[in-house]
């Protein structure tokens, strides 16, 4: 199993277990021996949206195609749309956060799991390819984040 | 003296400020004189037989909404629901766009069929909670908006031959009291549903939402009028008619994009950051979207995918997507990024 890795976000450190995947889109993946997988936010997600107070999911449970918007979610900080990692079929979603999704701020990488996808995982990265994948991104993100701001305060 | 009936449609979910922003509001809108306060599960998720729905529609008179919609939204919504009246002009603007609210160019659309039938005589004025958060701007909304029913109520009866002495048919029609209805009852949850509101005062009754859709939403009426017939027939999550729409007319109001949810111009939603692109948003042309949103629900339903064969009008070839939003400029604007 590969060594669990942290990417530092400025001063903040975003833990990455090694035992994990990880998709593009900033979710994780815990593989399932019977094919269905479980997924959630990764850290570095979970601060950039910080705490959530909403999540809804807004498709049933059942074929999915990748990148497909199939859910939403408003946190302390940001909204954004949630979209399939892959293409599969979306056995269930974590039927407890619907009550609470506080667990995806309090246990984002155990209790805080979003769905169960079964689906084909050979494209995912593991920890380094995505710890790479944050460095390249981490400069532009912030532009992003910092150009949306400045947008909202014209 | 009448009483304008006030009705605040909740935020789903459990979101702290939203709650926090409905209970101050509620708060200070009992202590205004002449105001019948209510409130109400999200507007957009009651069904017919919903309690909030069945008060909603026994109010007669003036009627003031309070939701976390947008105004034509709401408006529309309500429409959709029988609950009909003349749209009342609020002057309650979001700090951002407080001059050039009407620049809309209205002039270049074609004429409109109009909401249904004859509409009763009062209005309905649609307030957005994004607007401020705080309670105080509404308050004082509301306190403009019972004004100018009053002025608007004495002046007609002032028109009309006086009967005044026996103090009958002069009356603004009472409210109905929400305390006929079970407290209660009026707040159960309502599960959260799904379905496009037409906005008849664009819809030129063109019917090209009812040859794309294939899953039975729209239908017309015994005027030929298109209706979003079947709401819960709606596939959850899927925008695609709004985006075949010629005349922006179909909203989604809990869509994400300001213009589909029915934004009067391209409003950005709230001032938080949108992440929709780091995520896995994807962007393509209106067009494309709609057929390949269409197609994923004909799979999901067991059905085949049709792809732009069916249900596209010839017209539509080439023609470029409708103007862009705030919030698609923002996704180009990722783009660029490069991320």
């Amino acid at each position: 199993m590969p060594d669990p890795l942290v990417f530092l976000m400025g001063k903040h450190p975003a833990p990455l277990p090694g035992e994990l995947l990880y998709c593009k889109n900033h979710m994780w993946c815990r593989p399932g021996a019977d094919g269905v997988h479980a997924f959630g936010f990764t850290a570095y997600a979970v601060r950039l949206m910080q705490d959530v107070y909403f999540l809804e999911w807004r498709v049933d449970p059942g074929l999915v195609t990748a990148k497909q918007e199939i859910g939403y979610i408003e946190t302390q900080k940001a909204t954004s749309g949630l979209y399939a990692p892959l293409a599969g079929r979306v056995v269930r979603f974590n039927p407890e956060l619907l009550e609470d999704p506080s667990a995806i701020n309090a246990d984002g990488y155990g209790k805080g799991w979003l769905f169960e996808l079964a689906a084909e995982t050979g494209g995912l990265l593991d920890v380094a390819g995505y710890y790479a994948h944050l460095e390249v991104g981490w400069e532009a993100t912030q532009r992003m984040l910092k150009g949306q701001l400045n947008a909202i305060e014209d | 003296m009448s009483r304008l009936t006030v009705v605040l449609s909740q935020a789903p979910g459990k979101h702290p400020a939203k709650r926090a922003l409905e209970e101050s509001l509620v708060a200070a809108l009992l202590l205004e004189p002449g105001l019948e306060v209510s409130v109400v599960p999200n507007l957009y998720d009651l069904g017919p037989d919903h309690t909030g729905r069945l008060f909603l529609e026994s109010v007669k008179g003036d009627l003031v909404v309070l939701s976390w919609l947008y105004p034509r939204a709401a408006f529309w919504l309500l429409d959709r629901d029988g609950i009909q009246g003349h749209p009342g002009e609020t002057r309650l603007k979001p700090p951002a766009d407080e001059e050039d609210a009407d620049d809309t160019p209205t002039e270049d659309r074609p004429p409109a069929i109009g909401p249904a039938g004859t509409l009763p005589d009062r209005h309905i004025y649609c307030l957005d909670l994004r607007d401020f958060n705080k309670a105080e701007p509404y308050v004082q909304e509301v306190r403009r908006i019972a004004a100018e029913c009053r002025d608007r109520r004495q002046a007609k009866s002032a028109a009309r031959p006086a009967v005044v002495q026996l103090g009958l048919g002069l009356m603004a029609p009472e409210p109905t009291q929400a305390s006929a209805f079970d407290a209660q009852a009026l707040l159960a949850p309502a599960g959260r549903r799904w379905y496009p509101v037409i906005d008849y005062n664009r819809c030129t009754n063109c019917l090209e939402c009812l040859d794309f859709c294939l899953f039975g939403v729209y239908g017309v009426d015994s005027l030929e009028r298109i209706l979003v017939e079947n709401q819960d027939q709606c596939k959850k999550g899927c925008p695609a008619c709004s985006r075949v729409c010629p005349q922006q007319a179909i909203i989604f109001p809990e869509y994400k994009s300001a213009a589909i949810a029915g934004a009067d111009t391209g409003a950005v939603g709230g001032l938080k950051i949108d992440l929709s692109k780091l995520f896995g948003g994807d962007v393509a042309d209106a067009l494309a979207m709609a057929v390949s949103e269409r197609d994923r629900e004909l799979v999901n339903d067991g059905r085949e995918a049709v792809g732009a064969a069916v249900g596209l009008p010839k017209r539509q070839e080439g023609k470029p997507a409708g103007p862009k939003d705030e919030l698609d400029k923002l996704v180009d604007d990722l783009d660029a990024l490069g991320l």
